[in-house]
């Protein structure tokens, strides 16, 4: 009965297998990480090699739709999507979560026995992010929400005892568990409206909006706003981004890697998929509301990132107008796809990286991380400063960096849609935004004259994470054509 | 009791009207407890939608959501009540304006 197959959720039996084997080897073999670090890290690499084999079947077969029957009346509407747009992030979320553990790794060994938790929940996390981006259903896509949240809640208050990592945990929780009740009343209106909680299929919402006429626009209309607002919040774009400067500057240094990145490709892989395709007929109604949430997020990150003297505040606002950027490639519809996925592909690489060389400056828990921090790092460890200044250089989107071909992509798209201001808005920030990059860089290699600086020893994980931040962000900005070949098939079905 | 029929809107009207107070109760009070409550009455008056909206649409799938939700709703106690509490035993206080340690 039904079309229930294990290929399409390959990603997630992996890395819930991985979540619980972790936990039971941990409690056998304890503090000894040597045992289960490796098998954190290849659980993480198999699951990224379950997305590359999703990716190939639906290259091969074109992908489907799973997990439906027409026997139950429940489970008459699919609940599993597998195509180029979940495979794809799949591989990136496994690849991402990869390295964001690798990055982690310093603060796992100061955690002791509580480090295998904490693997554990990355497993998680991850885990519920994809389930966000390959679902068709509403309700699996809250599921999938709550998941990986609430596993990042713990993450943030990981290290409660110091400094102020129980603040950060709980204004996450506050807010973040706010805007999943804000995105999920939007559900429940959007299922008074139009009688469906399925994105495809035969009875799913786009098929309704196209045969009848709402009775209930003003509900349909809320629907669709609080399930904009609460995913809003998620991806940090402004005006919904208080949250993130403060969680980010107290939660453990080693652990914003994978919140920070794994989110925003998630929660972008969800708007793409809710409303760029499933309420494709009702793009007039919100891609105006979504290029004004664009040009809030561009502006607001890059003013006030110039403001901050916290390196973790200013990586904070810098995501606020990345998130206006990727943005703005939704607003184009579906001929933003490959845009979104080449910039989120890559800013997720560079936002590891960038957090990882804060966690090796600044130790990988929860501490004051100000900019004055990375003076005279260019001598302390010239390694991890010129590498940081090339993840710097790809955030700020200078040519022959990742960041300057996603932003291309973007802007292209948007003014293939006729928002030729947007562009123009996204542009302008972009040169601003390069005076707190280059803040970073010019403070990174100066230094005060006759201070003794002694030389920054990091973890061989650590630098191996920087490495790869800093490699994909060199080596597509070179060349990108590999990459954008593939991003060009990483379509929704 | 003629001409006093109880239509689904009702039940949609005193959801919306919960997911309101769930809000502003978050928005207005200071305690952390409080605007947890608050968090979880929003998300109950999203069930009363989801079975209101399913038993007058004849679809069952309103009721399953509510069940989904109502098992979130728990995980999210567990999680949040034990981040309250660890900010409770180093502050002594569950207040949020307390919470000034990060600057924002």
């Amino acid at each position: 009965m039904g079309n229930a197959s294990f290929i399409a959720v390959a990603f997630e039996v992996v890395l819930l297998t991985g979540a619980l084997v972790t936990i039971l080897v941990g409690v056998v073999a304890g503090r000894n990480r040597s045992v289960w670090g490796p098998l954190v890290g290849m659980f993480f690499l198999l699951s990224a090699v379950a997305g590359l084999w999703q990716w190939l079947e639906v290259q091969a077969d074109g992908g489907g739709l799973y997990f439906s029957t027409q026997n139950l009346p429940i489970m008459r509407s699919p609940m599993v999507v597998m195509d180029g747009f979940s495979s794809f992030a799949a591989v990136i979320l496994g690849l991402v979560g990869f390295v964001a553990f690798l990055g982690s790794w310093d603060l796992q060994v100061r955690l002791g026995k509580r480090a295998v938790e904490f693997s554990s929940l990355m497993l998680l996390g991850v885990a519920g992010l994809h389930m966000m981006a390959a679902t068709p259903n509403l309700v699996v896509v809250f599921i999938g929400l709550e998941t990986a949240s609430i596993a990042f809640y713990v993450l943030a208050g990981f290290t409660r005892t110091v400094h102020g990592s129980d603040e950060a945990a709980l204004k996450y929780f506050l807010l973040g568990s706010l805007a999943s009740a804000m995105f999920l009343y939007g559900v429940a209106l959007t299922f008074a409206a139009t009688g469906s909680l399925s994105l495809y299929g035969e009875n799913s919402i786009l098929n309704f909006l196209s045969s009848h006429i709402v009775s209930q626009p003003g509900i349909l209309l809320a629907g669709m706003s609080l399930m904009l607002v609460g995913l809003m919040f998620k991806i940090s774009a402004a005006p919904f981004h208080q949250w993130a400067p403060d969680v980010y500057q107290g939660a453990p240094n080693a652990a914003l890697g994978l919140l920070v990145a794994g989110v925003k490709i998630a929660g972008f892989a969800a708007i793409a998929r809710i409303f760029v395709e499933g309420m494709a007929s009702q793009i007039d109604t919100w891609a105006p509301i979504v290029a004004v949430i664009a040009t809030i997020s561009m502006i607001v990150g890059v003013v006030m990132a110039l403001v901050q003297d916290d390196i973790k505040r200013l990586l904070a606002y810098s995501g606020v107008s990345h998130a206006g950027y990727i943005l703005t490639a939704i607003v184009a519809g579906s001929g933003g796809y490959s845009a979104m996925w080449f910039y989120l592909a890559t800013y997720a690489f560079m936002v590891v990286g960038a957090f990882t060389v804060v966690s090796m400056v600044s130790g990988p828990g929860s501490s004051a991380t100000s900019i004055d921090s990375l003076k005279g790092l260019g001598k302390r460890n010239p390694e991890a400063a010129w590498l940081m200044a090339v993840l710097m250089l790809g955030m700020a989107g200078i040519p022959f960096f990742t960041g300057f071909v996603g932003k291309v992509l973007a802007f292209t798209s948007a003014a293939n849609a006729d928002y030729v201001w947007l562009v123009v808005i996204g542009v302008v920030t972009t040169v601003i935004g390069l005076a707190y990059y280059l803040r970073v860089i010019l403070t990174m290699f100066s230094s005060d004259e006759g201070v003794e600086l002694a030389t920054l020893d990091v973890s061989m994980s650590a630098r191996f994470a920087v490495i790869i931040g800093a490699t994909v962000t060199v080596v597509f900005g070179v060349v990108p054509w590999p990459l954008l070949d593939v991003v060009r098939n990483a379509l929704p079905l | 009791m003629d001409g006093l029929e109880v239509t689904a809107s009702w039940y949609l009207i005193l959801a919306a009207a919960l997911f309101a107070i769930g809000v502003a109760g978050v928005v207005v009070r200071r305690n952390a407890l409080v605007m947890f409550m608050s968090i979880e009455l929003m998300l109950n008056s999203v069930n009363l939608t989801f079975v209101a909206v399913s038993k007058d649409l004849g679809l069952i799938e309103g009721q399953v959501a509510s069940l989904f939700v109502m098992v979130v709703a728990a995980a999210e106690v567990t999680v949040g009540l034990a981040i309250i509490v660890a900010v409770f035993r180093k502050r002594s206080s569950a207040n949020v304006d307390e919470l000034a340690e990060l600057k924002g």
